[in-house]
C-alpha cells in the first residue's frame, strides 16, 4: 500500500464535449505516487472516455482543464505512462517473451536488464514455461496477464487500466486480481484501474472514484483501508461494496 | 500446440492422385479415340528426358526453364515491392488511397494478355516487354492484399505500441508491416502464378527461347507431344515455386501458421 503523500497526476477541471455533448463535467482529481485507485460509475457514463483523456491520445483532446504528471502537462514521449485495454493487444507475430520486452526494447534498457526483468515478469504472472509460445497459442487469461506483465515490465510512472478482466470469468479473475495486487506490491506502480464491477474496484483500490451519470463528474471519493488480503466474504468488505452499490444506482 | 510438419497421410493421397491421374490419361489416349489426337503418357515422359540432352530450337528444356523463370521472377520481383509500397500507402494515407485507388481500380481487372499489343507497342519485342507484362500479372494481386491487410490492422495494437514509446515511423516497421505480412503473403502466392501464366502469354508472342515459345513451336508444328511437354514442365515449376514460396511464409509467418 501507498505511504507516500506525493501527488503524481493532478487533474484539474478536466471537461470533454463532443460537439455540444457534454460527457466529462469538471472533473478535478489527485493521484498519489504509489497509489491503486479503482474508477466505478454506471453503466455508459463515460469511464473510458475518461481514461482515454488521462492519455491525451489521438482524438481524445481535452475540451478544457488540464492534466499534470509531476506536476507538469502530460507527455507520453517524456512520461512512461502504460495502458492496459479490455480487448488482448498481445502482439500476434512476438513470442510471449518478445511481447513483454517490446517496450524496454523501444526504451533502450540493455540486453541483459531486459533478459532479467522480461523473466522476473514472465515468473510473476506465471508464464515463464510459455515465454516461447505465440499469443494465437495462449487462453485469454494468458493474454491478458501477457498485456499486464509488458506493462508492468516498462516500470510506467502511471498505469491505465480499462476494465481488463471484463472478458473472464469469475474464477480467473480473482486469480488475476490477486497477481495484479502483488506486481503492484512489488513494483510500486501508480495505477488507475477503470471497473464497473463494484466487488473488484473494493478488493483492489486504497481509494475509490464513483463517478456519476453523464455529464459525468465525480459523486464521491471513498478511501479503502480494508486490510490486505481482502476477504470477499468478510463484514467489512461487504459494507463497503454496499456503500459504493447505493451511490451508483440507477434503479 | 506445435507447428505444421510433413504429414505421411497426405503425401501418400497426393501419390496415389497423381499416379491415377497418369493411369486415366495412359487409359483414354490408349484405348479410346483421344489416341488420334493426343500422345500417352510414356510418349510424354520420353519426350522430357530426351529433351534434357537434345535442344529444342536454341536450347535444352532447363536453358528454355531458367529463361522463362528469369523472366517471371524480375517482373515478380519488382511488382512485389512496388505493390507493397502502393497497398500499404492506400491502406494507412487517406491521400495515398484518394489519389490512387480509382486509377488502381480501373486498370485491376484488366488481365495481363489484354496489355500484349501496348507493351510491345512501347517497349519492343524485347525483353523488357516479358518483364512488365510478368509483373503486371503479379502488381495488382499484391497490391490489392497489401491495401487489405494495412486497412485491416488492429488499431488496438498500434495504441498499445504508442504507449510503449514507439515512434510513428517504428509503428510502420513495428505493427502495420508485420500485421499485414500474412496477407501480403497470401496476395504473393496468387501473383506468382499470374506472373507464370502472364510469361507463357509473353512468350507466345515474338520470342525465341522459354517454355511460352516451346508450346508455341509445338503448336505451329502440330507436334502435340511437345506442347504437352511444355505443359508439364509449366505445372511442375509452378507447383515448385508455391511450396517454396509457402516455405518462406512458415518462416516468416510462423506466428500464423501454429497449430492448436
Amino acid at each position: 500500500m501507498s505511504k507516500n503523500d506525493e501527488i503524481l497526476v493532478k487533474v484539474s477541471h478536466m471537461t470533454k464535449k463532443f460537439g455540444d455533448l457534454l460527457v466529462l463535467n469538471d472533473i478535478s482529481f489527485d493521484v498519489r505516487k504509489g497509489e491503486f485507485m479503482c474508477v466505478v460509475g454506471p453503466t455508459g457514463c463515460g469511464k473510458t472516455t475518461f481514461l482515454n483523456c488521462l492519455t491525451k491520445l489521438g482524438v481524445y483532446q481535452l475540451t478544457s482543464g488540464e492534466i499534470l504528471i509531476n506536476g507538469e502537462p502530460v507527455d507520453l514521449a517524456k512520461h512512461n505512462v502504460s495502458y492496459i485495454f479490455q480487448e488482448y493487444s498481445a502482439f500476434p507475430w512476438q513470442t510471449v517473451e518478445e511481447n513483454v520486452a517490446y517496450g524496454l526494447k523501444i526504451k533502450k534498457w540493455p540486453k541483459d536488464k531486459i533478459e532479467k526483468q522480461v523473466s522476473e515478469m514472465l515468473d510473476m504472472v506465471g508464464l515463464t514455461e510459455y515465454r516461447k509460445y505465440y499469443p494465437s497459442q495462449l487462453s485469454a487469461s494468458m493474454l491478458q496477464r501477457v498485456s499486464i506483465a509488458r506493462a508492468f515490465a516498462t516500470q510506467p510512472d502511471l498505469l491505465l487500466m480499462d476494465e481488463p478482466y471484463g472478458q473472464l470469468d469469475n474464477s480467473l479473475r480473482y486469480k488475476l486480481e490477486d497477481e495484479l495486487i502483488k506486481l503492484w506490491q512489488h513494483t510500486g506502480t501508480t495505477v488507475i484501474f477503470i471497473t464497473h464491477n463494484i466487488e473488484e474496484a473494493v478488493y483492489l483500490s486504497e481509494r475509490i472514484l464513483v463517478l456519476t451519470n453523464k455529464p459525468t463528474g465525480i459523486k464521491k471519493e471513498i478511501v479503502n483501508d480494508l486490510p490486505r488480503p481482502r476477504d470477499v466474504t468478510d463484514v467489512a468488505f461487504n459494507k463497503l461494496r454496499d456503500e459504493v452499490t447505493d451511490l451508483i444506482k440507477w434503479w | 500446440m506445435k507447428k505444421k510438419r510433413f504429414d505421411p497421410e497426405k503425401t501418400i493421397y497426393a501419390v496415389v492422385a497423381i499416379a491415377c491421374f497418369f493411369v486415366l490419361w495412359w487409359f483414354l489416349t490408349t484405348f479410346t479415340p483421344v489416341k488420334n489426337t493426343t500422345p500417352d503418357p510414356i510418349a510424354v515422359l520420353k519426350l522430357l528426358f530426351e529433351s534434357f540432352y537434345t535442344p529444342i530450337g536454341s536450347k535444352v528444356i532447363t536453358g528454355h526453364l531458367l529463361v522463362s523463370l528469369r523472366r517471371v521472377l524480375v517482373g515478380f520481383g519488382v511488382a512485389t515491392v512496388l505493390g507493397i509500397i502502393l497497398g500499404i500507402a492506400m491502406g494507412t494515407s487517406k491521400w495515398a488511397s484518394a489519389i490512387f485507388k480509382p486509377i488502381f481500380e480501373l486498370l485491376r481487372p484488366i488481365p495481363p494478355i489484354a496489355w500484349i499489343s501496348l507493351v510491345i507497342l512501347f517497349f519492343g519485342i524485347g525483353e523488357t516487354s516479358k518483364y512488365i507484362l510478368c509483373g503486371i500479372g503479379a502488381f495488382t494481386n499484391v497490391t490489392l492484399n497489401a491495401y487489405t491487410g494495412a486497412q485491416n490492422v488492429d488499431p488496438e495494437l498500434v495504441g498499445c505500441a504508442r504507449m510503449l514509446g514507439t515512434s510513428e515511423r517504428d509503428i510502420f516497421f513495428r505493427v502495420v508491416l508485420p500485421s499485414c505480412t500474412p496477407q501480403i503473403f497470401a496476395g504473393m502466392q496468387v501473383a506468382l502464378s499470374t506472373s507464370w501464366m502472364a510469361v507463357l502469354a509473353a512468350e507466345m508472342v515474338g520470342a525465341q527461347e522459354g517454355c511460352g515459345w516451346m508450346i508455341q513451336r509445338g503448336s505451329d508444328t502440330l507436334n502435340i507431344t511437345l506442347v504437352m511437354v511444355g505443359m508439364i514442365v509449366i505445372g511442375l515449376v509452378g507447383m515448385l515455386l508455391a511450396t517454396l514460396m509457402r516455405a518462406i511464409e512458415r518462416r516468416l509467418c510462423s506466428w500464423n501458421i501454429m497449430e492448436g
